[in-house]
């Protein structure tokens, strides 16, 4: 099983709106892939029809193998998913709520694997703290927690790290480089060209719901191109 | 002043609409005047079995406990729209930004409380009342009338629901203390001095001998109440870290019976830690049991039917408004990047619904004792159960993980009561034969089990929406 995630004439539509039409999309096993494009053009959207939080208008994709369709909760066991909108639900402290993941997610050692997540993202003196009134980046933090405490091997991670000081978002990107490194799999979508250009083995650009290129980032390299003028002047084209 | 009043009522309005269309939410109060239409027209077959005056009592006092809802709903209210709206866009916080006090701000949301639901509740059900008037030949300065009593008991529910509500952010025991004396003093009342202390609600006495003094006493009440509460109110910014001891696992291992035993744990934290706190079921549950208590010990002086019995199937429907709070304070949205199905969640607040209807049991077998009523009490049992289930799963099936949101929605509204008033109906005409009769009601469970599973299918099928 080479290919981690295959998308096969994916659309999904609101009402009139096509938010996603993918034609065709592979992304193997050991790829930082990283999904850029504007505000607006389908990136929510894909992942969450990739992870079966939401039902495509058409087509189908498999992901780690399984079909979209048939068996999203599955999916979701399998993999860690960090949302766009970061909300840990209720009154939970930040604690509880690394605690009722573990626990949905039927895990052993529970409060060990909690101990080494607040310690490697520093955020121990927060662990009592209603999610709530958690800070942007804390909150981040918990869901960064949240998405890797099983050892998934393909995780989706939507619009992150923005909210992270400098030394944590380090620590993070060398995480994430480490994680596909030893055979993990990351679906990285952002607007924040940076980072993409920083930590990404391949980037997809898409606009207006589809993708309008495909490739290694180090073909950009070579090219001495610089992502940023490149994806202005895609995006500008299509 | 009157500029955050109007936004306020643009914040309601756009709240509810954004959810269902504007076209949706405006039928609510013509279905509520459908309603009220019916209802009155059959007053004068009504009147053959209960006399007038009981029903005149009654209607009083059901606005009063419209009021006493609403006002328990404002504390669960402002919850619910932080949760949708984050504390921003609230107006009613945005003290915190605007050079605008808190007191004037709550204030405003209590005016605009009143607005909304005397445009919502009470003028449709007198203009209900006022079109059927003309059809059972009453005068129709009665619809008048009621348009003023009416308004006048809801605002005395409303504005004892702030006052107690203000009394409970303070102190619970004061809280207990004021609800003791006040059953006190009925019972001194009723017992000893034999007044009818339910008679003397102003607006009901005004209602009879239209002195302006009642109306002066009204609203005294109601400002007394209202300025004590807007006055005292403590106003709980949430700037401020909540920091909490690390219970959920212990309350889990608690509920290891249930398969769901984590969900639950977070349910029972939820509603202890959210605002008003378990104190709020006070005001939601034990506040209608109390006033049906009361009204049925009026209304059954005349029909033969057996107290225990009607006891347990009103609680049976009161009971599944506990269903409305454990929705209340998450999203689904919350668990849809998680392995979790959406029946997976109704079920979970299905165990931890049948956990808290405990209390309805209890308070059921205290009743039983109270009336010496116990060989009723297993038939009462079994109703409530099954009443109380039934209601459950209609709930459910209409509204999803979302009653607090698509009961306002008309149609919905207008199928949720069709689905449970004829069983109700059918259930208080059989206990008139023979109570024991309503052994008969545990075959509600095959219809209700039945519905669930529909719920399940149906809400599984629909794309979870983000409010
Ligand atoms: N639930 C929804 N209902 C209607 N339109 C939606 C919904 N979700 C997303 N959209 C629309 O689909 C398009 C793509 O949105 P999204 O995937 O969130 O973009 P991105 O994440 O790239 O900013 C946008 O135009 C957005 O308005
Ligand atoms: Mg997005």
């Amino acid at each position: 099983m080479e290919n981690i995630i295959e998308v096969r004439n994916l659309v999904k539509k609101f009402g009139d709106l096509t938010a996603v039409n993918i034609d065709s999309l592979k992304i193997r096993r050991g790829e930082l892939f990283g999904l850029l494009g504007p505000n607006g053009s389908g990136k929510t959207t894909t992942v969450k029809l990739l992870t079966g939080q939401i039902r495509p208008t058409k087509g189908d994709a498999k992901v780690l193998g399984i079909s979209i369709l048939k068996d999203p909760i599955k999916i979701r066991e399998l993999v860690g998913i960090i949302p766009e909108q970061e909300n840990p639900p209720s009154f939970l402290t930040a604690e509880e709520y690394l605690y009722f993941v573990a626990k949905i997610r039927k895990l052993d050692n529970i409060r060990k694997k909690c101990e080494e997540w607040f310690k490697f993202l520093e955020f121990e003196d927060q662990r009592d703290v209603l999610c709530k009134d958690l800070s942007r980046g804390t909150r981040q933090k918990l869901m960064f927690a949240q998405a890797f405490i099983h050892e998934p091997t393909l995780a989706f991670i939507d619009e992150p790290l923005i909210n992270l000081d400098p030394i944590i978002q380090r620590k993070v990107k060398d995480y994430l480089m480490e994680f596909v490194k030893k055979g993990g799999t990351i679906f990285f979508s952002t607007h924040v060209l940076e980072i993409a250009e920083e930590i990404c083995t391949t980037i997809g650009i898409i606009d207006k719901g589809k993708i309008i290129y495909k490739g290694p980032i180090k073909e950009l390299k070579k090219r001495r191109q610089h992502l940023e003028q490149f994806f202005i002047k895609l995006v500008k084209e299509s | 002043m009157f500029e955050i009043f109007w936004n306020m009522m643009k914040e309601e309005w756009r709240i509810h609409s954004s959810i269902f269309g504007n076209f949706m939410f405006a039928l609510f109060p013509i279905v509520l005047l459908f309603f009220s239409f019916a209802g009155s027209l059959v007053i004068p077959i009504f009147i053959e079995i209960l006399p007038l005056k009981q029903v005149i009592l009654i209607a009083h006092y059901s606005f009063v406990l419209l009021g006493l809802s609403v006002g328990s709903f404002g504390l669960l209210g402002r919850e619910a729209m932080n949760r949708r709206f984050g504390h921003a866009s609230l107006i009613a916080y945005s003290s915190r930004n605007l050079p605008i006090s808190d007191k004037r701000i709550l204030l405003n949301f209590y005016v605009k409380d009143i607005v909304y639901y005397f445009l919502l509740w009470i003028l449709p059900f007198v203009f209900g009342f006022a079109i059927a008037s003309q059809i059972i030949s009453v005068d129709i300065s009665y619809a008048l009338l009621f348009l003023i009593t009416l308004t006048l008991s809801f605002l005395i529910g409303l504005s004892i629901s702030f006052f107690l509500s203000t009394v409970y952010v303070h102190s619970l025991k004061l809280l207990i203390a004021i609800i003791l004396s006040l059953i006190t003093l009925n019972t001194f009342f009723t017992i000893y001095l034999k007044i009818d202390i339910l008679a003397l609600l102003p607006p009901l006495v005004f209602f009879y001998n239209r002195s302006v003094f009642q109306v002066f006493l009204s609203l005294l009440i109601i400002f007394v109440l209202s300025g004590l509460s807007i006055l005292f109110m403590k106003v709980e910014y949430t700037e401020k870290k909540r920091r909490f001891k690390d219970r959920l696992e212990d309350l889990s291992n608690r509920f290891k019976f249930s398969n769901y035993s984590v969900f639950i744990a977070k349910d029972f934290l939820d509603l202890d830690r959210s605002e008003g706190g378990v104190g709020k079921i006070i005001f939601s549950f034990l506040f209608p049991i109390a006033i049906i208590w009361v009204m049925l010990y009026f209304f059954l002086k005349f029909v033969p039917v057996n107290y225990l019995i009607i006891f347990s199937i009103l609680l049976g429907v009161i009971s599944s408004s506990v269903y409305n709070w454990l929705t209340e304070f998450d999203l689904f949205t919350s668990y849809s990047f998680l392995p979790v199905k959406v029946s997976t969640v109704m079920k979970s607040k299905i165990h931890s619904y049948a956990m808290i209807n405990l209390v309805s049991i209890f308070i059921l077998f205290l009743l039983a004792i109270w009336r010496n009523e116990l060989n009723y009490f297993a038939p009462a049992l079994l109703t409530l159960i099954s009443i109380s289930f039934y209601t459950l799963s209609i709930t459910i099936y209409l509204t999803g993980l979302y009653p607090n949101v698509l009961l306002y929605n008309a149609k919905i509204f207008l199928i949720y009561v069709i689905s449970i008033s004829p069983i109700l109906l059918v259930m208080i005409f059989l206990s008139m034969l023979d109570p024991s009769i309503l052994f008969i009601s545990l075959t509600l469970l095959l219809p209700s089990f039945h519905i669930l599973r529909k719920s399940y299918e149906k809400w599984e099928e629909w794309e979870q929406p983000s409010f």
